[in-house]
């Protein structure tokens, strides 16, 4: 059983590396992406700021903050417009990651190199199926919402009848590990569903939910620690990063401080696609080593050849 | 442990002699002679023109107040006075009052516009008997009245005209019955769970001023006026309360009925408030000055304990500057009240000698916010509280002046960039803070305008606060930094307790500096004008144009005669005189001295060089001019930075991007 292989972990990593080509194009996309949100900044403070003498006082040696407001408040506001471009890019991105979800799974599920015409046929394969699944994404995340918003309520009366700030503040940090928690189950429940979606061609997006849930329900401390522990790796990088950032780097520093942060940012895009390929393992060595009978029906319709034909 | 043992030792001396110990030590037995009458028996710091005898009791469970007032009030006016205005301030906390229809117009300290209206924030205060020596009973002679508006529905002033007028240096002695329904916090007062902030609380007589009475109604944007004068308060409330007040303890008694009644007194100020909670830790210590040693008391609400030091370090520091640059602090207590969580509307405030602070359970050592609020609310002891200025209608004389006096003292204090914010990735210098906050409104309002006759809340603050500082701070770079302190120790000197105007202020500052700056007062003070000063171009012409230059020997000097031009440009309508420095490659810096006046100056300099740089105001001194990237040029770009901006909106716009695809 994938539960009892240990390796699954370091396994899921090393395809990762393997298949590394994958990280760096998401990463160069994210980049590019990110840049283009960033242009419009540059394009409009560039003028400002590369002339004046009071940029490298106030922005370089430090990183004084009423410069910044000083920059806002200029008359064609520079930092205001961009901020949009900033949020209009980071869609294209989800878009992009919805639609590339397909080709990466089953390029792990598989543990073979895709051509660039089989990635995308996949990436188009499974575009629709986990469409819907982000829609029921957004369903399964209204109970959290609905408790996050309770929490709130209680946190609220909390703090409202108590004389210490405290118990409200213990009961908020205790509210939001439960959150997190539901968080992080519900995204392992549809993240187990695509791997399911892709492993078994399913269609019907319901059902590999239901079977998802069923794997999650019987599975729950291996998935639950798999996924956990690359988060956890993910946030210990990202913090890390950031306080070497804040705190080490010398505020003059451009050039390593932008190789540290896309450094953070290419560690939480591997750690991310390091979930995906355990979970796409787990499921792997799961089907390998559990003789059931399949749960359901085949999908009626078989693959198209030209998927089929690529990603053997 | 630093609480305990300071607490220990301050505790132990307070107990043998201190006389401004609050309730925070009950057990305190020390008690101070019967005040003197109004009629002064010996040399007192103001003129002494009201008398307030207040005894109050406090319903702890309904946050209500019954009390008595006697109120003895010296006519010093040189005329009769036959009709008395009274400010009643706890009633603008009603739907239809003056203060909240504006606040639900403009807004105020933060709330608002369109504020919605609850319930629990119902406040009020009945007069329920009113009564004059030799009188008898005139409540049926109170009529309110609305000298700013035509509000009928105000009941912040009223007014009751005697049978017959005071005679010139005669008193007359009121004796009022009031009834305060205290609200949820709400602008600087009310209750929340077991605390109270008792401020402005009792019905307080009008200034008689500028040869007319001063009875303003309470404005969503205004603060306060009143004469000076004596307390003496004897608040009733319950035993396991710990008061901290404005004044020094005079007594204090437990009741058989549970309660306990504490007296206090305190004289040569112009309002008392105080604030009760069973919650609170005490905190005492000391400091002393050039006019003797000040008891603080500092009450501290459950979970903020660890900001204690730090309130008491920045209330120490600014003690020392205030003393050393300003003049001496002349009480011999002071209290620092911390609010509790969801209080901290009642934070942030002054009265006289007692100063509301702010901060959480979580603040970062790196925000100075508790530090900046004690300094400032301590400042205020000096402008609002001796000086004591005309908040109504001359609100700059204590916010603004207040607030140049935050950006220097928190500066000589905490650092010049690092007085507000001091993170390693980011900080902020106060005069920085201070000034980003007159941008938000840098031509909307005179400094003059009365309170209430901003545009909305932001400009009065952006004005009053913000904008006046930043005019004292500009005023340094055309009289000195030495010659500002000394006026302001000048100015506090000879106006303290005396009700000066802004007219007394500035005409200080041009008899200390020697110089006629109506110019700039006309400009910025009373005027909206904008400064603007911007390089509007630079650049170096052979004076050989048409000829082709030759290549430059590796290590030979250019012998190319360049014609340079660099032209300054006056965006603004504020003409204010101003340097210029401008560099050259292969030439000594020359600074210009330019007046302002035209529109525009364009100088030209022929030399064996080329200009590299051309900044306006090099010692960076003007702190008025809204643009401070535009007075500068620099011929060769220097893009860190716009690379250190792009990295960290790189890295922001990327992160955003992969929080967004975890949905996926």
């Amino acid at each position: 059983m994938a539960e009892g292989n240990p390796k699954t972990f370091l396994a899921g990593a090393a395809l990762v590396w393997r298949w590394q080509r994958l990280v760096w194009w998401i990463f160069v996309l994210s980049m590019v992406l990110g840049s283009y949100a960033t242009k419009r900044m540059v394009d409009r403070a560039e003028p400002t700021l590369d002339h004046s003498l009071q940029s490298a006082p106030r922005l370089v040696h430090s990183f004084d903050l009423t410069a910044i407001a000083e920059l806002s408040n200029q008359p064609d506001s520079p930092l205001e417009g961009p901020g949009h471009a900033g949020l209009h890019f980071s869609v294209i991105y989800m878009v992009f990651m919805l639609f590339a979800t397909g080709g990466i799974l089953v390029a792990y599920y598989r543990d073979e190199r895709p051509t660039t015409g089989a990635f995308f046929e996949a990436c188009g394969y499974h575009f629709w199926r986990f469409f819907r699944l982000l829609l029921y994404f957004a369903l399964a995340l209204i109970p959290t919402a609905i408790l996050a918003s309770i929490v709130r309520a209680v946190y609220s009366r909390i703090a409202e009848k108590s004389i210490s700030p405290m118990p409200s503040v213990y009961f908020f940090c205790a509210a939001a590990v439960v959150i997190l928690f539901l968080l992080i189950v519900t995204r392992l429940w549809f993240d187990m569903a695509q791997v399911i979606a892709v492993a078994e061609d399913e269609k019907k997006m319901r059902r590999a939910l239901k079977i998802s849930a069923g794997l999650l329900r019987r599975h729950f401390g291996s998935l639950f620690w798999l996924y956990f522990r690359i988060s956890l790796i993910a946030w210990i990088i990202f913090g890390l990063g950031v306080y070497v950032w804040s705190h080490s780097l010398p505020p003059e520093s451009t050039t390593t401080a932008f190789v540290l942060g896309q450094l953070v940012i290419l560690s939480w895009i591997g750690t991310r696609l390091w979930q995906r390929a355990s979970e796409a393992l787990w499921y792997r060595k799961y089907r390998e080593s559990a003789v059931v009978p399949p749960a359901y029906s085949p999908a009626p319709e078989p693959s198209p050849a030209t998927y089929a034909t690529a990603m053997n | 442990m630093r609480r305990i043992t300071c607490v220990s030792i301050f505790a132990a001396i307070a107990l043998l002699a201190a006389p401004g110990l609050s309730e925070a030590v009950p057990q305190a037995s020390a008690t101070k002679p019967a005040p003197p009458a109004p009629a002064e028996v010996h040399q007192t710091l103001s003129t002494r023109i009201v008398a307030y005898d207040i005894d109050a009791k406090l319903d702890a469970t309904n946050h209500t107040i019954d009390a008595t007032e006697s109120l003895t009030y010296r006519n010093v006016t040189g005329q009769p006075q036959q009709t008395f205005p009274f400010h009643l301030y706890l009633n603008a906390f009603q739907p239809q009052s003056t203060f909240m229809t504006e606040v639900r117009l403009v807004g105020t300290r933060g709330t608002g516009p369109d504020a919605g209206w609850d319930k629990k924030h119902e406040g009020g205060i009945e007069v329920s008997k009113f009564e004059v020596e030799g009188a008898g009973d005139l409540t049926s002679k109170m009529e309110f009245i609305h000298p700013d508006d035509n509000n009928t529905n105000d009941r912040t002033v009223f007014q009751v005209t005697l049978p017959k007028p005071v005679a010139p240096g005669a008193s007359v002695q009121f004796h009022i019955s009031f009834h305060d329904k205290l609200p949820e916090v709400l602008h600087r007062t009310g209750y929340k769970r077991d605390f109270v902030m008792v401020g402005q609380w009792f019905p307080k007589v009008g200034v008689w001023w500028k040869n007319a009475w001063n009875c303003h109604q309470f404005h969503a944007n205004s603060e306060f006026f009143a004469d000076f004068g004596t307390f003496d308060v004897k608040l009733t409330l319950p035993q396991n309360e710990i008061v901290g007040a404005g004044g020094d303890l005079v007594s204090s008694a437990n009741n058989a009925d549970g309660t306990k009644t504490v007296a206090f007194h305190s004289e040569d100020v112009h309002d008392f408030s105080w604030t009760a909670s069973p919650s609170y830790t005490v905190i005492e210590d000391s400091w002393t000055g050039s006019a003797g040693t000040v008891q603080i008391h500092l009450l501290m609400s459950p979970g903020n304990m660890a900001t204690a030091p730090r309130y008491m370090q920045a209330a120490k520091g600014t003690l020392d500057l205030y003393d050393k640059w300003i003049g001496p602090y002349p009480y011999d207590r002071l209290t620092l009240v911390d609010p509790p969580h969801g209080a901290s509307d009642a934070g942030g405030m002054e009265y006289p000698t007692l100063i509301t602070l702010g901060t959480n359970w979580n603040m970062p050592k790196g925000a100075l916010i508790p530090e900046v609020v004690t300094n400032h609310e301590f400042g205020h002891q000096y402008w609002y509280g001796m000086v004591a200025t005309n908040e109504f209608e001359e609100a700059w004389l204590d916010e603004g002046i207040n607030s140049y006096m935050e950006a220097k003292t928190m500066d000589a204090l905490y650092g010049k960039d690092t007085s507000s914010l001091n993170f390693p990735f980011a900080k902020v210098g106060e005069r920085g803070q201070l000034r980003v906050f007159y941008l938000m409104a840098p031509d909307t309002d005179p400094l003059t305008h009365f309170a209430w006759k901003f545009l909305d809340d932001s400009a009065y603050g952006a004005v009053t606060y913000g904008k006046t500082a930043t005019v004292l701070l500009t005023l340094e770079k055309i009289i000195g930094e030495d010659k500002m302190r000394e006026a302001l120790h000048v100015y506090f000197l000879r106006y303290r307790f005396q009700h000066p105007t802004g007219e007394d202020f500035l005409k200080t500052i041009e008899e200390v500096s020697g110089q006629n700056l109506r110019w700039y007062f006309d400009q910025a003070v009373s005027g909206t004008n904008m400064l603007d000063y911007e390089i509007l171009d630079v650049h170096s012409d052979p004076v050989v144009w048409w000829e082709k230059q030759p290549k430059k020997p590796a290590g030979k000097q250019d012998d190319t005669v360049y014609r340079n031009f660099v032209t300054l440009h006056r965006k603004g309508d504020f003409v204010f005189p101003v340097d210029v420095e401008i560099k050259f490659d292969n030439a000594p810096a020359v600074i210009e001295h330019w007046d302002g006046k035209d529109r525009w100056i364009r100088y030209e300099y022929e030399r064996k060089a080329k200009v590299v740089s051309a900044e306006i105001d090099p010692t960076h001194g003007v702190w008025l001019d809204r643009n401070l990237f535009n007075n500068s040029y620099t011929v060769e770009p220097d893009q860190r930075a716009i690379h250190k901006l792009s990295n960290i909106w790189l890295f922001a716009a990327e992160w955003f991007q992969q929080m967004l695809a975890w949905l996926t």
